[in-house]
């Protein structure tokens, strides 16, 4: 796990340049550092729940801090992080659905507008699905829901990582969720 | 509905891209023109801003995967604490939330204004303004009791909590009868137009904004917040586009899916499409298979079905209502149609000047009172001629002849009512006749100038009308008599404004010498009533006739000719004033009898039956029209048999199922009967006699319907020759050809030309009706907006006495 680590920001340049194996990897390491960083965090705080924003925050700081100079940007980072908070938060709903563990830290998406209601793991695997297809077309949209809807961001803070303006970032979620929806929809059976 | 493929996505990117940076209201015209240069690539964008109707609409991918909900409650907002989430909706969430300062209990409504969708713009306007915010205090509207931000900066507002329903849910719930749901909503107008005075507009009227608790009462939501959200001029652009939909398509008024200024007019229009929706349980512009921008495009350009015609096919509609579809359809039928439509114009300045005025008519209309709008139907669904008042007048001729015939025994004696019907429709013949009567009573010195002459007519007239008032009668029964027919023969050739004082004051003096029981007095009350009518005094005409109708029905009886015909006037009076189904009724009722007393193929009974027709097709409903034409294709070919086919009744039959046929739109149809009565008028009539002038003005509308603009011009062109030589140029039939051709040149876009027509038209006696209705002249579309167009509806207003606006 060590040597991984030190890689992280070769693992992301060659994942940048399309290398699937890098990316594979880049993917367990980060999953690995989220979860390990939730842990953390819940030891620490005790009962209070994380977002997904804050750990996601938390992990950029903490790698780089480790990682030194060489480190991408965050813009760069978040793209992939929020790759794996996805893989995370299914896994999470997905436990939780399942039996209730003791020790289960909880994940919390920051925002006051949230109806009470968890989708199904099921739901989430599909959404997944459909946003890896969407990556395959354009990368940019289904890293924008990543960040969004996964993770919790902003527009505004989303704009600020990718270096876009937050009508652009507004406009490719609206695409986004067009193209999700609609293999939603496509997938469902008739 | 299928996955694009990488290629498609690809392909059609940049466009959805350039769709979505367009405001909603943009986006129709846009790919409109795209569709022209690549339609394949049009519906596949098309496709996919429909998917994202559907997108907003579920609030996909809104909410996020995890839960927190949960840990708002207990949380304090303002001096409120959040109890439970009540609703989430495109705004943010909403939260019951109870006051907590323990002094007294109050539950209330805590609202999250989602700042992603509404922007930081927001935000900031709600630090400026959530505390300064003025409030708007009245029994129906929710009031807005705080506003501010929470620390994670989401804005909130503080609502008083309504527990109950949407109106709509709530009305079927309670299966409430139209009447009832009218009352309700009589509640919500007197909330809005308290709004409105305030100069708040809302600006998303809908039902789920309007709840009613359980106790029946009232309470308007997001009133508050229509000010507070709204932009000012200085951030509108933003906004608007943040605001993605500030507005609800379903619900949106014209002006807001184009793009127009949102004025108190606005909220009126959504209040009409909301009365529409709770009467017939449909929608005005939404049909079932229909995507967003078809009804954003229907609710621009495609006029609304009539509520009445709607409410026919909606069985589970009419249940709601305690009704049956044909009832609910009768209930609706007339005013309530006219009153939707009044509200639901497209043309903001065409509805309901306010609320309150919106409001009045619904109160008259629940009081059976007349209302204030008159049909719009007529204007292009009839045509332009004096065809309304032709059945009118005619059954009102009745009493004239009749009373002449008392009069003047000599000339009128012989004739049968009927005949003397066909006499007092050929206007010309009639002069003539009157003339004669007119040259032996007052010995006009030169009689050979009287003959078939209107310009004589009235020279002669004019001179015995200053010999009365001269003192020419001593004996006021005898001036009695004489002010009425020289009233009925001044009415006959149509110069009403001298008719009418002489009919008011011959009825005066009878009613003072003979009493209001004489038949006299009755027969001049009757024919007052039809001046009436001529002059739009709808109000007075109906309140004569009922007094009229009622001595009738006591002193000669209810089954009287001269009863029944005041009744089926009456009747077909108040349908003139958009009542139809309460004006059916009365018509019903007269042809019931007079065919029961005087037999199904008496004259009488034959004249009500063509008014009745012209009643049920003049009410605009289309799903009639079938049932009409069968009427009156029976009563055609009853009247051949009785009368033969050259009878003036067996032709003005023809013209009447012509004109039926033109409301049909079947076309050839109609252009082939009008064509055989065009014929035969010509011959039996003449080529200038104003049934068979009437006839050619019905078949050049329809080639106009057609499109065959030089046919018909040249067809209005020869009317209007043979009118002026008859008529002479300034009465109403000359001038509503000049009228029509105005239209057709309207409608081929010659619009100097067609000001030109139509102003001399408006100078040259056009009737009111037409000269008042004009901007509403489907024909005259393409003139709106044209500033001399504008200046010409104003100055036919104005010529044509504003105090007909009303009616």
């Amino acid at each position: 796990m060590e040597t991984s680590k030190a890689n992280l920001s070769a693992l992301i340049d060659l994942a940048d340049q399309g290398d699937e194996v890098s990316s594979d990897k880049l993917f367990v390491l980060l999953y690995g550092e989220l979860h390990r960083l939730a842990k953390c965090q819940l030891a620490r705080q005790g009962e209070v729940s994380i977002s997904a924003t804050t750990l996601i925050h938390e992990a950029y700081l903490d790698m780089a801090a480790r990682d030194g100079a060489s480190f991408p940007d965050q813009g760069r980072f978040m793209g992939y992080a929020a790759r794996v908070m996805r893989g995370l938060i299914i896994d999470h709903v997905r436990n939780r659905l399942a039996v209730k563990r003791g020790g289960q830290f909880e994940l919390t998406s920051f925002t006051t507008n949230v109806e009470d209601a968890i989708k199904s793991d099921e739901e989430l695997t599909r959404i997944s699905q459909a946003l890896d297809e969407l990556a395959r077309v354009d990368s940019s949209l289904s890293q924008i829901v990543d960040l969004k809807f996964f993770c919790g961001f902003s527009f505004g803070e989303i704009a600020n990582m990718r270096g876009l303006s937050e009508r652009t970032v507004q406009r490719k979620w609206e695409k986004a969720r067009i193209y999700l929806h609609r293999s939603l929809q496509a997938d469902l059976p008739q | 509905m299928s996955t694009l493929t990488p290629e498609q996505w690809e392909q059609v990117g940049p466009y959805l891209d350039e769709a979505l940076e367009l405001f909603p209201e943009q986006r129709a015209q846009w790919l409109l023109s795209l569709s022209q240069k690549d339609a394949k690539l049009a519906s596949m964008v098309q496709a996919l801003l429909d998917e994202q109707e559907q997108v907003e609409r579920e609030g996909f991918l809104e909410r996020p995967p995890l839960q927190t909900g949960s840990r708002l409650a207990g949380q304090k907002v303002g001096s409120y604490t959040l109890i439970s989430q009540i609703g989430q909706g495109g705004m943010g969430s909403v939260w019951l939330a109870q006051r907590s300062d323990g002094r007294f209990e109050r539950k209330a409504a805590v609202k999250f204004v989602s700042t992603a969708r509404t922007g930081r713009v927001m935000e900031e306007r709600f630090k400026r303004e959530g505390n300064v915010l003025g409030r708007l205090i009245h029994p129906h509207i929710a009031e807005l009791l705080d506003a501010g931000i929470c620390s994670d900066g989401t804005p909130y507002l503080i609502l008083e909590y309504v527990d109950g329903e949407a109106i709509d849910q709530y009305c079927d719930e309670q299966k409430l009868s139209v009447e009832a749901r009218i009352k309700l909503f009589l509640d919500v107008l007197s909330a809005v137009a308290e709004a409105h005075a305030n100069l708040i507009v809302h600006r998303d009227i809908k039902p789920s904004n309007v709840m009613v608790r359980k106790d029946g009462q009232v309470k308007l939501l997001d009133f508050g917040i229509a000010k507070l959200l709204a932009p000012d001029e200085a951030t509108a652009t933003q906004l608007t586009v943040e605001g993605g939909g500030a507005f609800t398509p379903r619900f949106a008024a014209p002006e807001q899916v184009t793009g127009g200024n949102i004025t108190t007019a606005t909220d009126v229009y959504a209040l009409g499409a909301m009365l529409y929706f709770l009467l017939t349980g449909s929608h005005p512009a939404q049909t079932s298979r229909q995507s967003t921008a078809e009804l954003l495009q229907a609710i621009v350009e495609r006029e609304p079905p009539r509520a009445s015609a709607l409410a026919l096919t909606a069985k589970d509609a009419a249940e709601k209502r305690h009704s049956t579809p044909e009832k609910l359809s009768r209930q609706l039928r007339g005013d309530l149609d006219t009153i939707l439509s009044k509200a639901l114009k497209k043309n903001p300045q065409e509805r309901y000047a306010s609320v309150s005025a919106f409001a009045d008519d619904l109160t008259r209309y629940l009081k059976h009172e007349a209302i204030s709008v008159r049909p719009d139907t007529f204007a292009y669904r009839t045509v332009k001629f004096v065809r309304r008042n032709r059945v009118v007048v005619a059954l009102a001729t009745v009493a004239f002849v009749a009373t002449a015939a008392g009069l003047i025994g000599t000339i009128l004696q012989a004739r049968t009512a009927r005949q003397q019907r066909d006499l007092a429709i050929r206007e010309r013949d009639r002069a003539t006749d009157v003339t004669d009567f007119v040259t032996r009573i007052f010995k006009v010195s030169d009689p050979s100038q009287a003959r078939g002459n209107s310009v004589t007519v009235r020279e002669i007239l004019d001179k015995a009308a200053s010999d009365l008032q001269a003192g020419a009668a001593k004996d006021p029964e005898t001036r009695a008599h004489m002010l009425f027919v020289l009233g009925t023969v001044y009415d006959s050739i149509g110069i009403i404004d001298k008719a009418k004082p002489m009919l008011e004051q011959a009825v005066q003096l009878q009613q003072h010498l003979l009493g209001q029981e004489n038949p006299e007095t009755l027969r001049s009350a009757s024919f007052l009533g039809v001046v009436l009518l001529e002059v739009a005094d709808y109000e007075g005409a109906e309140k004569l006739d009922r007094d009229t109708l009622a001595i009738q029905r006591r002193v000669l009886g209810p089954e009287h000719v001269d009863t029944l015909t005041t009744l089926a006037r009456l009747g077909a009076l108040i349908s003139y004033q958009g009542r139809f189904a309460e004006g059916e009724k009365i018509q019903r009722e007269a042809l019931d009898i007079a065919r029961r007393t005087l037999g199904p193929e008496s004259p009488l009974a034959l004249t009500l039956t063509t008014s009745l027709v012209g009643t049920m097709v003049e009410e605009g409903d289309e799903s009639r029209y079938p049932e009409a034409e069968k009427m009156q294709k029976e009563n055609l070919a009853v009247e051949r048999r009785i009368f033969g086919p050259d009878h003036p009744d067996t032709l003005a039959g023809m013209a009447h199922l012509g004109w039926i046929l033109l409301n049909e739109r079947k076309y050839p149809e109609s252009e082939q009967v009008l064509r055989e009565g065009l014929a035969t008028e010509i011959r039996v009539l003449g080529a200038e006699h104003p049934d068979t002038l009437d006839l050619r003005n019905y078949l050049a509308t329809v080639l106009m319907r057609q499109a065959r603009y030089r046919e018909a011009e040249q067809l209005f062109r020869e009317t209007r020759f043979a009118q002026q030589r008859i008529f002479g140029p300034e009465k109403p039939q000359t001038a509503s050809s000049t009228y029509n051709l105005g239209c057709l040149a309207a409608l081929q876009g010659k619009s100097v030309q067609a000001l030109t027509l139509l102003r001399e038209a408006v100078d040259h006696g056009l009737n009111s009706q037409t000269a008042l209705d004009m901007e509403n002249d489907e024909d005259l579309k393409s003139l709106r907006g044209n500033p001399s167009f504008t200046a010409l509806v104003a100055y036919a207003k104005i010529r044509n006495g504003s105090s007909h606006e009303k009616q």
